[in-house]
């Protein structure tokens, strides 16, 4: 038990990102400021992504929602769907930190753990829901910036499903684990995307049955991982 | 897209896409809770019949859903499962998977605003007991008082209306036999559901509270209202003992019997004064104290009477003269003639059958001085289940009855356990 604990710290203290690290030194003003702008650009182009729909979206209309030149959005992002994909990011990383900081989570099963990450993604996706509609079926044309087989969704998606696989190897005992545990994090990325997906289309109050769903799948979906390793 | 939604395949189709065999149905939920794991000891194949029905009485259990509530009404009709399987499934409690304390800190913020840690002084991630449809946690309020919070599994209410639907597309045939009457899958519906309001559940605690009070032996739970939603409830901690508990301590025939008076009386009180019934007669829902006190803890399934169903128990329960009276004859007749039924004669037959043969020998009408029917020997839950099951047969159930007859069934169940002495008639008397 205790060595299982050192190794997760050990774990959190070598993987944290670099802006994680940035923030822990104390940045200047310098970089303060810039991190202000940056978040500025986000939010005022997320609110116009859910108002205004996302390919209706300008950069000029952004700049202009954020109340800086045009040229300076540039400064930071390249396109729109860069603003978007920093979005996403954000999106998994906080998800990530609110797993691995949350001492509540320490002693709790794997479906637990995979439940809160999930929860975690979509509590921060709720305010943007109609937005996440649109972006989804636009991340599925092939040539997209978004898509899921760009260069930066590729990096995004190793640093979730990295986790998922921290999460796997600390909550299954290694010997006699079953084939399907290999494949399992690339698996559980998909299975993300099929969540996102039932809760953009749960009309349910209050999401009620994506929670069911999320609840009832993680369950099975560990109980065949463990029952694969007798 | 949207005229793909609006066509029956569409719905379907998109139901399939999203899962809804997974979250959407209760019933799946218990079914995957038999094939991974749990319950795996338990289910085996076997296959003579006897062992087959047994099986499928085992299937229940683990089904201790909206299907234990229809499934009993079902065999009450067609008798596929054994009687003491059916006795035991009146206090069987309709069940919810488990949640984990992620879950549960999603269910309470959700639905109270706030995390379970913020709004109480103390909360206990891990539940003590099952509820109906959800989990029991115990917490301290800021105020420092004790309370028991109940929380709902997500989505139940829907996981259930679905079932229902697939249900009455499945029992098409014995709807139109007559042996499934649409009233009576509607009547068992609206109960359910009316269990996922936890609201509504409220209500029932502090209407119950307010008309059980001459009642000095029961106790009843007070609602923390600010601390309750349709999806949560937060009530008083109540002592006593669970049935099994309590009997595992071997307490004496004294107490036993005293107990047994105290729950009959209160199922009568509530027919003929309350006209409404704590209708979940589930073991779960009593706990028991040893100065004879009763805790009932567990609202969700209400049954609200007529005040002509009241009216017409009140007659026939101790009727003096002879079943086969024309008075008596009328006396049927008349109340059916109100619910909007007809009395067919099969059923009449049977409703004499049943007052003959069960009521006369545990209600007397006319009993000697200090009469006392012992609950002990099981006789008479057989006879109960016997003429439960002929009139059931006969087609010409009243569906107010079918939550009265689960009730009663349970609280024989619990008196048979308690191997419990009762003054019957004498008790029934005080209301009559």
């Amino acid at each position: 038990m205790a060595t299982r604990k050192k190794a997760s710290t050990k774990e959190a203290s070598t993987k944290r990102t670099p802006r994680r690290a940035a923030t822990a030194k104390r940045p200047g003003r310098r970089a303060q400021n810039k991190a202000a702008i940056r978040k500025r650009i986000v939010t005022a182009a997320l609110s116009l992504f859910q108002t205004k729909g996302f390919d209706a979206t300008t950069t000029k209309a952004i700049a202009r929602k954020a109340g800086i030149a045009e040229g300076t959005v540039f400064n930071y992002f390249r396109t729109k769907e860069d603003i978007a994909l920093h979005f996403f990011e954000q999106e998994v990383d906080q998800a990530i930190a609110s797993v691995r900081e949350n001492p509540r989570l320490r002693k709790a099963t794997l479906e637990e753990k995979l439940f809160a990450l999930v929860h975690s993604q979509l509590e921060f996706l709720a305010p943007y829901e109609k937005f996440i509609g649109a972006a989804f079926i636009h991340a599925l044309k092939p040539a997209s910036p978004l898509g899921i087989f760009s260069h930066r969704a590729q990096e995004l998606r190793h640093r979730y499903v990295g986790f998922v696989q921290e999460l796997l190897d600390e909550s299954l005992p290694k010997q006699r684990l079953s084939p399907l545990t290999f494949l399992a994090p690339e698996v559980f990325w998909i299975y993300y995307l099929g969540a996102l997906l039932y809760w953009l289309h749960d009309s349910s109050p209050g999401k009620q049955n994506t929670l069911a769903f999320l609840d009832r799948s993680l369950a099975i979906g560990v109980s065949v991982l463990k029952q694969g390793k007798r | 897209m949207s005229s793909q939604k609006n066509t029956t395949t569409g719905r379907a189709l998109s139901m399939a896409s999203m899962g809804a065999g997974i979250a959407g149905s209760y019933v799946s939920y218990l079914l995957q809770r038999a094939f991974l794991g749990e319950a795996e000891g338990k289910i085996k194949l076997k296959s003579t019949h006897v062992r087959a029905a047994r099986r499928m009485a085992e299937q229940m259990h683990a089904l201790r859903g909206p299907a234990m509530k229809l499934g009993q009404m079902l065999s009450l009709q067609t008798g596929f499962l054994p009687d003491e399987v059916l006795a035991e499934l009146a206090t069987l409690q309709m069940e919810a998977p488990g949640m984990h304390p992620s879950l549960v800190r999603v269910q309470v913020k959700g639905s109270l605003g706030r995390d379970p840690e913020e709004i109480f002084k103390q909360f206990t991630a891990e539940p003590f007991a099952a509820a109906s449809l959800g989990q029991v946690h115990h917490a301290v309020t800021r105020e420092g008082q004790r309370v028991a919070v109940k929380i709902q599994y997500p989505g139940i209410r829907r996981a259930i209306e679905n079932d229902f639907t697939l249900f009455r597309t499945f029992s098409k045939p014995a709807q139109a036999s007559g042996h499934l009457p649409k009233s009576a899958i509607d009547e068992i519906e609206k109960q359910i559901i009316a269990e996922t309001d936890y609201q509504r559940e409220a209500d029932n605690i502090e209407f119950f509270a307010d008309r059980l009070a001459p009642l000095s032996f029961v106790k009843i739970p007070h609602v923390f209202r600010e601390y309750t939603s349709d999806k949560v409830l937060t009530m008083s901690l109540m002592s006593g003992q669970h049935l099994e508990d309590f009997l595992a301590q071997r307490p004496s025939q004294r107490l036993r019997s005293q107990l047994g008076a105290h729950l009959f009386e209160l199922f009568h009180f509530q027919v003929y004064e309350v006209k409404a019934l704590h209708a979940d007669p589930h073991w779960g829902n009593y706990l028991f104290n040893d100065d004879a006190g009763i805790s009932l803890v567990d609202f969700g399934c209400v049954k609200y009477l007529s005040p002509e169903a009241a009216a017409y128990l009140r007659c026939v329960c101790l009727y003096p003269g002879s079943t086969s009276s024309a008075d008596f004859r009328r006396l049927l007749e008349t109340y059916y003639e109100q619910a909007g039924e007809k009395l067919l004669p099969g059923a009449r037959r049977a409703l004499i059958g049943f007052a003959e043969s069960f009521y006369r020998k545990v209600y007397p009408p006319n009993p000697g001085n200090n009469h006392i029917f012992d609950f002990s020997d099981n006789a008479f839950l057989r006879d109960f289940l016997r003429e439960s099951k002929n009139l059931f047969r006969t087609k010409g159930v009243i569906t107010e009855f079918i939550f009265l007859a689960r009730a009663e069934m349970g609280l024989y169940q619990t008196l048979h356990r308690l191997r419990a002495r009762v003054p019957t008639s004498e008790i029934v008397r005080k209301y009559l």
